[in-house]
Formats: C-alpha cells, structure tokens, sequence
C-alpha cells in the first residue's frame, strides 16, 4: 500500500494559494478604485474621481489618496473632497466578505472646493458655459435671504410649461403638415368658378337633339364625379383640420395650466424645506450658520437611505429569496458582531474659519441593529477664528423602528460681525453669541430648538424714515438680548417658530420680509413661467385662427358644390312634349278664334 | 474537458488504490456542497492536496457536487436554519460565534452549515459506494466494458489516444 501522505501537495498548495494572494494584492488595489468612482458616480449622480488606492498589508488596510466627489447641482464644485484617508480593515470578516473598519482617518477633508473640470457625467460645452455663468447670476450682495433666484430655480428645474411648449409646437408641426396636403386636394376659388360656367354652358341652351342631351348629360356626370371627388377631398381636409385643432385645443390647455403647476412645484421645493430652514437660520444666526444647516440638512438626505430601522430591515430581508451563494447569516448575541459593513472609528478634519473641524464617528454601519449601538458623530471646533468653543453631537439611532436621531449644539463666544437685521436697514455690528441647539428627529418628524444669548450687542442703521430712526435709537441702548427658535413637524416642510425679546416688531419684521422675498420670488417665476408660454404661443394662436378660417371656407366650398351637383339636365322627351303641346294649344287657341269671329258675323 | 474526463479514466484505470479515488470523491462532496469561497474549504483543499487522493477525480467531484448543490440547496438552506434556529443547540452557536475563528468558517450561515452537515453524513457513504464502484468498474466492468463494441470504436478515437498519452 502506498504512503497516504503526500508532502509535495503541501508545496503545491502553498503556491497555489501563494499565487493567488499575489494575485490578491496586486489587482485590489485597482478594483477597489474602480468600484469606488464606478458605484460613488452612480450615487453621487456625478464624477467620483480617485487618484490612488493602495493595499497595506501590516496592519492590514487601504490607503485612498486624492477622492473628489463632485456636486451634481454645481459641477464645477466638489461636494466633497480629500487628501488621503486610511482605512484599517479586520482580516477575519474581510475573509467573509464583511467590511469592518476599524480605524479611519481622513485627512484635509473639504466641502464645497472648486474643481477644474466639470463633474457632469456627461457633459457638453455649453453646460460647462452655463455652469461658469451661474455665479455671476446671484443676487447683490447684502440680500439676506439665500434663496435662489427665478433664473437659477427655472435653470434647475425640470418645468411642465417647457415640455408642455415643445408638445404643442410638435403637433402643430405635425398637424400643420398633414393639413396642408390635404387642403392641396381641394379646388380652389378658380376651379369652382370655372365648375360654375362648365355648369352654365351646359344647362342654359335648349338642348337640339338626342344626341346633344346624351353629349351634355355625359358631360355633367363627369363634372358631378369630380365634384364627388372634391367633396371627398374637402371632407378630408375638415377631418385633417378637426383632428389638428382638437389635440392642439388640448395641448394649448395643457401649456396654459403647466405655469400653474411648475409653481406649486417649485414653491413645496424651495419654500419650506430644508432650504427654508436654512434660510432661516441664516436670518439669525449669520450666513455661515445658515450654510453649515444646509449642508447638514443635504447630508442628512444623503445617509438617510441607508439608516434602514430594524423593522424596515427585516422586510427586505423576508422579501428576498436566498440565493446559491447567500444563504442567510444567524447572529447570536455577541460583544463583536460582524455587521456587513462597519465603521468603527473615523477621525477627520475639515478646514473650516482659518482652522478646522474635528470630526469623530463612531459605529457608522447600516445595520444598527446587529451592533445594537447607535452611530455617533462628534464634530468640534478648533482654532477657529470667530468661535472660541464648537461642539455638535449627533446620535443616529436606528436600531429599532422608527429610528430616533438626535442632535445638540453648543457654540461659546461666538464673534459674530456685521449681521443684516432686515429691518430698516439696522444691522447688528458686532455681539458675543452663546448658541445651545437640540433637534430630534424620529419617524420623519422633527422637534428643533436653539437658544442664543448675544451679548455686548452693537448696533448700526443707515435707513432714513422715521421708522428706521426710531428703531436704530431703540436698538442703541440694547446690550443683551436673546433669540429662540423652534421647528417642528415634517422635516420635509416644518412649521418654525421665532421667538426674541427684542421688540416685537423686529419678529413681525422678520417675518414679513420673509414673505416678501417669497412673494417676489413668486412674481418673478409667474412672469418667466408666463414668458414662456408666451414664447411658445406667439405664432401659435395666429395659426390657430387660420385654421378656423379655413375650416369656414371648407364649409362654402362644399355648399357651392353641393348646390352645383343637384343641378339637372332637361329632358329632352319633355322638352318635344312641350313644344308639341305649346304648338296645339296655339293651334287650339286659332281655331277657337276663327270660331268666335264666325259666331260673331252671324249675329 | 476531454483531458479531464481522459484523467479520471486514468485514475480509475490506474494502480491508484480505489480508497484513494474514494476519498477523492467523499472530499469532494464537502466542498461541493458548501459555498466554494468559505474557509473550511481551504481546509479541504489542504487535505486534498496532502493526502495522497487522486486530484483529478477531488477536482471533478468538486465541480459534479457544485452542480448538484443547486438542486441540494433549498434542503441545505432549510437545514441550516433549523440547526441554527434550534433552542437546544443556542448556547453552543452562541459560545461558537464569540471565537473569531468559528465566525471566520461562516458557520451561522445557513447554506454553508446545512450543506456541510449534509457533506458530513454524506462523506462515509459517497466513500464507501465510490470505492466499492472504482473495484467494480476495474474487476467487472472494465472487462465487460472492452468487450462492447463502442469501447473498441472509443478506442479508436482521438480521446483515447490522449488518454493513453497521460497514461503513459
């Protein structure tokens, strides 16, 4: 019997399995940077652009340097972008297909970069044009309201009214050519009038002889067989123009009501939503709060997909049917579950006001549930130069539905300068803010509040009525006040309240140019909305009429060939029975005469 | 394919012992029934290659019982849940799944833990049925097998001549 053991087999699995870690190295390296700017594009919805990916071996990880994830609304901006980030992966999941990530740093971590090139997928040269004009198009400076123009809204917008214009100038093209091959078919003015004297020649004269009614009937059937023809012609033209008016009728009415509906559109996008948060915030507490909101707001959107609570979790994994490969993991109670993808722990640091932010993340993993720990994301500020002290705790909390994510806020001595009030030109010159904020945010419903205390208030105006006057010198002998703000409600659209104990009218002031801006905006999109339809209406209406001319004159042409069809030739039978029975009665009348005369002689 | 199949013939034909190609099978079987890319499967592959079991009839069992699989593996799946769901057998799955070693061999994944217990008790039947088999096929049925007439055409054909190549 042979030996059972085979020491060369070791060998051939060691390099068997040698080979194929080699392999392993040197092809994840590109395919990880491959999926990276294959799948962000496809998220991001544009250019996600890696420079590098390398894999380290001791401690195990991947090293991404130079990630820029484009802004698919501004192109020619990145939403995001970084120097380099290390990510320390765990061998025994990775094994299992399973990404934990147990430390990751990124470096020089910035959002809103420019970039050199567009981040359009795909991209033409007059988009990258457009995009180089679109900040020229911004509103003055000292607006305090950020809300886009109706130039920018109209230019990002996808409206009803242009696709509605397009619709209706197609199908006039198309009917107007349908029409006008059939109206070719149809006599005109000329062609009737010499019908009429064909007519005439041939029914004026008394008729000869048989022969002469057989010639002239034969020659009115064939004129009655082209007025059959043109009556036929007519009617497909009334047909063509009926069928042209009737769709262009409806799409005219769609174009007419698409204004309406692009502005409720545009009003439920850009009035209360996350923009009009923002802008609010913006009011209070000075642009650059108003921008950070709105970025946290756009990320908020962004990770929402992925925070799936434990009851949505389950649903998708009921609804779908294990395959080959799959099967199903059973977890067990465990101090180290293995979720399929985990962050552990991710430090970055983001530039921001001459110095940066501190950005740690803890348990950032879509399945919350299996870790049974909520994300936490802890930013604070450093060096900055008008905050002495920024700290924003955020807790994601998905590990039961509906998921519960909260956020506070506390921002120390914060220098704020040069703050637009909005009323009457007063501005708020410098003060000394105190910020504490506290959102939650469960089953889409949102309860904010933030409190600020500004202290050593100056203020200044410029405005010359009196109103102005008299609030600039009222806000003169204010040091102190506070600003509270609530949101609640949908976050898609919250109702928020202002609340201050400065004047009661500064509130009423704010309030009001809110409206305003809003109620101007409005005008300005009604007139653009209303140009449009114009633009596509102009020759339109004019055509339109024209087609009912025509549709009138098609009525006269047919009753002038319907009159001249019914015309009859003699009959030539009767014409001779006449003449006979006009001769004998002449006959008759002679001889009854020549009888009278006699009788008359005789008496 | 031809290569292959002119292998097996060879390893059946040759003074390999029948347990050897046996074992090659029985192997086989715990491979194929598993997800190909889980760890115990480098375990086998190691066997495979350190014992000394013909490689050609492992590989072919291998790629005979993947196939299978696809059939076997509603029943794996099925079985896999009830072992891993079994109130009995908690505390087990339980101390097992804290050892990062266990969690690494996929063990709480229902097809890979359902269709290696099925490989198991699959393992000394498909070694006992393919060796008795590889003696049959050499004492019985390789003689009745020359004396048809399709062998003595395959004999003829380019497949045998590569086989008799390898066998050389």
């Amino acid at each position: 019997m042979k030996q059972w053991i085979r020491w060369s087999g070791l060998a051939g699995f060691i390099i068997t399995v040698g080979l194929l870690t080699v392999f392993f190295l040197f092809a994840a390296g590109p395919l990880i940077k491959s999926s990276i700017e294959h799948f962000g594009s496809q998220a991001a919805g544009a250019k996600v652009s890696v420079n590098d990916v390398s894999l380290n071996l001791s401690p195990l990880g991947i090293t991404v340097t130079g990630l820029e994830v484009a802004d698919a609304e501004k192109p020619m901006e990145n939403l995001l972008q970084f120097d380099s980030a290390i990510a320390e992966l765990e061998l025994a999941p990775l094994l299992l297909g399973k990404g934990i990530v147990r430390d990751l740093s990124v470096e020089n971590l910035q959002f809103n970069s420019s970039r050199q090139e567009s981040g359009h997928l795909e991209v033409t040269e007059e988009q990258v044009e457009e995009e180089m004009s679109q900040p020229q198009a911004e509103e003055p400076a000292g607006s305090i309201v950020n809300i886009p123009t109706a130039d920018e809204i109209l230019a990002r917008e996808p409206l009803k009214t242009e696709q509605a214009g397009k619709a209706l100038q197609d199908s006039f093209a198309s009917h107007k050519k349908a029409i006008s091959e059939a109206t070719a078919q149809v006599p005109d003015g000329k062609q009737l009038d010499q019908y009429q004297s064909e007519l005439k020649a041939l029914l004026a004269n008394d008729i000869k002889s048989l022969d002469d009614f057989k010639q002239r009937k034969k020659q009115l059937d064939k004129l009655k067989k082209q007025f059959k023809k043109d009556k036929s012609a007519i009617a497909a033209a009334r047909q063509a123009i009926s069928a042209g008016r009737k769709d262009i009728s409806e799409k005219l009415t769609v174009l007419k009501s698409a204004p309406g509906d692009d502005i409720s559109t545009i009003k439920s996008k850009y009035q209360l939503d996350a923009a009009g948060a923002s802008n609010l915030s913006a009011l209070l507490f000075g642009d650059e709060a108003g921008q950070w909101a709105e970025k946290a707001l756009y990320w908020y959107e962004k990770i929402k997909p992925y925070l799936a609570s434990e009851e949505d979790g389950a649903e998708s994994e009921q609804s779908s049917e294990p395959s080959r490969t799959a099967g199903r993991f059973v977890h067990f109670p465990s101090d180290n579950p293995w979720p399929e993808f985990l962050v552990r722990r991710a430090n970055m640091s983001a530039p921001a006001m001459d110095g940066y932010l501190k950005i740690e993340a803890l348990d950032i993993t879509h399945q919350q549930a299996l870790l049974n720990r909520p994300a936490r994301i802890v930013i604070q500020g450093q060096q900055l130069t008008n905050i002495e002290d920024l700290n924003i705790d955020i807790t994601l909390d998905h590990r039961n539905a509906p998921g519960r994510d909260s956020a506070t806020l506390n921002i120390k001595d914060w220098a704020v300068s040069d703050v637009d009030l909005g009323v009457a030109g007063s501005r708020l010159t410098s003060a000394l803010v105190q910020v504490q904020g506290l959102a939650l945010l469960s089953a889409d419903t949102l309860q904010a509040k933030a409190d600020a205390q500004v202290r050593k208030a100056d203020f200044a105006g410029d405005g010359g009525t009196q109103f102005a006057k008299e609030l600039n010198l009222a806000l003169a002998k204010i040091d102190t006040f506070d600003i509270n703000a609530k949101a609640s409600g949908k976050l898609s659209s919250p109702e928020i309240e202002l609340g201050s104990d400065l004047d009661r009218k500064l509130n009423r002031a704010f309030q009001q140019r809110l409206k305003e801006k809003q109620d101007q905006l409005e005008k300005k999109l009604q007139a653009r909305l209303d140009e449009k339809v114009q633009s596509y209406l102009g020759g339109q209406s004019d055509d339109l009429k024209q087609l009912n001319q025509l549709d009138g004159s098609l009525d006269e042409k047919t009753d002038q060939l319907q009159q001249m069809a019914s015309s009859k030739l003699k009959d030539y039978e009767a014409q001779q029975k006449a003449k006979a029975k006009a001769k004998a009665k002449k006959k008759q009348d002679k001889l009854k005469k020549k009888a009278e005369d006699k009788l008359k002689k005789l008496f | 394919m031809l290569t292959m199949l002119a292998k097996l013939l060879k390893a059946l034909n040759s003074e390999s012992a029948p347990g050897q190609v046996a074992l090659a099978f029985a192997l086989a079987v715990l491979a194929g029934l598993t997800p190909l890319l889980s760890f115990h499967n480098l375990l086998v592959l190691l066997l495979a290659f350190i014992i000394r079991v013909n490689l050609s009839a492992f590989f072919l069992g291998v790629a005979f019982f993947s196939g299978l699989a696809y059939l076997i593996d509603p029943f794996s799946i099925r079985l896999g849940e009830s072992l891993l769901n079994n109130p009995g057998l908690a505390d087990t799955w339980t101390q097992m799944y804290q050892s990062d070693f266990w969690r690494m061999t996929a063990f709480n994944n229902t097809l890979t833990l359902g269709g290696f217990v099925i490989g198991l008790v699959a393992f000394i039947p498909v070694f006992v049925v393919a060796r008795l088999f590889v003696s049959m096929y050499r004492e019985k049925l390789l003689a009745w097998f020359e004396k048809l007439k399709i062998a003595q055409v395959l004999k003829a054909s380019k497949f045998y001549s590569l086989y008799k190549s390898l066998a050389d």
